[in-house]
């Protein structure tokens, strides 16, 4: 076989773009809806990712431009219904506690503003290093570096105020 | 003096050289300050730990349909396979699909997983040109006006680099692209064909696989309606 298509290369990155999705948006129904923008936008543009190039970060910049224009606004739209999958627990298994624990989590990641959770998911959750993540979110690395800083305050503070 | 910045930077690791020095040396003799890079680090692991269960979710079937090719649906067989897949991204040929798919609209309704077989394999082509149902269908079924569903359906006309009529067809299980010769109706491709629980996506991609061999022998855009009546009525010949 020769090289894998463009579409088996996003397959395979797309459990990676449901983390950063669901994290972005707050709940797996309206990361799923960002996912699935993001897909169809990089289907479209698929002549401007050049290969040889992380495929990997040209998507999670197209999905975050999304996010970031069609706004907070037009992903959370959902929440004004009743949804079963829009509850704030992205982890639906384990005790009792971990749920509190998690949900915990996804509040205090809900309260953080747009550009430092970005920062805040990109570098401590996808693992990418700071300059990886300033060129995701196209801005010079020192800023990076300073909404991670606020972030990671702002999310100490809220969880250590909620145990 | 170390900033909040540098601070987090190396327990992120994103400290290099003299810069990693200064900040190593300050933690040592502050211990509020390796305090600090240690609840970084937890914050850290927490909030990995927080997400990775997303990574063993399965991932919901409609995000992954939009992703599911023509050729990895073919990759699943054990028939000998051909991309067009890659043909067509290669040679931009999207475009020219577009164009041909007014044309070959009734054939979108048609749910068919594509294999490549050899000619041989095909039990219409025998003798390597179609004969009994299949030749009176190619002589006489109109694309424009062939009932929305039928058993043995027109796909498209087109006419090829040497000038013969050719039409693209489905029978059943079987389709293919036959050209009128002087001796009748040549079989050039035979297709397996396979009913499947298709997704819209890979209907699309398994129609444009058929539109791509197709687009490959044809010269020139797809008959339109009149242009298929008239090579009708003169015998699909020149």
């Amino acid at each position: 076989m020769s090289a894998p298509s463009f579409e088996s290369q996003v397959l395979e990155l797309l459990p990676r773009m449901r983390r950063f999705a669901i994290g972005l948006a707050g709940s797996s129904s309206d990361g799923d809806d960002l996912c699935q923008m993001t897909i169809e936008r990089a289907l479209t543009r698929r002549q401007q990712w050049q290969e040889g190039t992380r495929l990997d970060s040209w998507m999670y910049r197209i999905m975050r431009n999304i996010y970031i224009d069609e706004g907070r606004a037009a992903t959370r739209r959902r929440e004004t219904f009743v949804d079963e999958d829009a509850g704030l627990s992205v982890g639906s298994d384990g005790a009792q506690e971990a749920q509190v624990e998690l949900s915990m989590v996804d509040r205090a990641m809900a309260m953080l503003p747009d550009d430092q959770r970005e920062a805040v998911l990109l570098v401590m959750v996808e693992g990418y290093s700071y300059k990886e993540a300033a060129e995701i979110v196209g801005c010079p690395t020192g800023t990076l570096n300073s909404r991670l800083v606020r972030g990671r305050d702002a999310l100490m503070k809220i969880l250590e105020e909620a145990a | 003096m170390v900033t909040e910045e540098q601070l987090a930077a190396y327990a992120d690791d994103q400290l290099a050289g003299e810069e990693k020095a200064r900040v190593e040396e300050a933690i040592e003799v502050d211990p509020a300050l390796n305090a600090k890079v240690e609840k970084h680090r937890a914050l850290k692991t927490q909030l990995s730990a927080h997400f990775a269960p997303v990574l063993d979710e399965k991932v919901p079937d409609h995000l992954a349909a939009m992703l599911k090719t023509a050729s990895e649906d073919m990759q699943a067989d054990t028939a000998q396979v051909v991309s067009f897949a890659k043909e067509r991204q290669k040679r931009g040929l999207a475009q020219s699909l577009r164009r041909w798919a007014p044309i070959a609209g009734p054939a979108m309704a048609a749910c068919l997983v594509v294999a490549i077989i050899q000619p041989w394999q095909s039990a219409s082509s025998i003798d390597g040109y179609a004969d009994g149902e299949l030749a009176n269908v190619l002589d006489t079924q109109l694309t424009s006006t062939q009932s929305a569903n039928p058993d043995q359906r027109i796909l498209l006309s087109f006419e090829d680099a040497d000038g013969e009529f050719c039409r693209a067809y489905q029978t059943g299980r079987e389709g293919g692209i036959a050209c009128r010769d002087d001796q009748g109706w040549a079989i050039e491709r035979s297709f397996a064909l396979e009913e499947s629980q298709a997704t819209e996506f890979r209907q699309a991609g398994s129609l444009s696989d058929i539109m791509a061999a197709a687009q490959e022998m044809a010269q020139g855009d797809a008959l339109d309606a009149a242009a298929e009546t008239k090579a009708k009525a003169q015998g699909w010949q020149k």
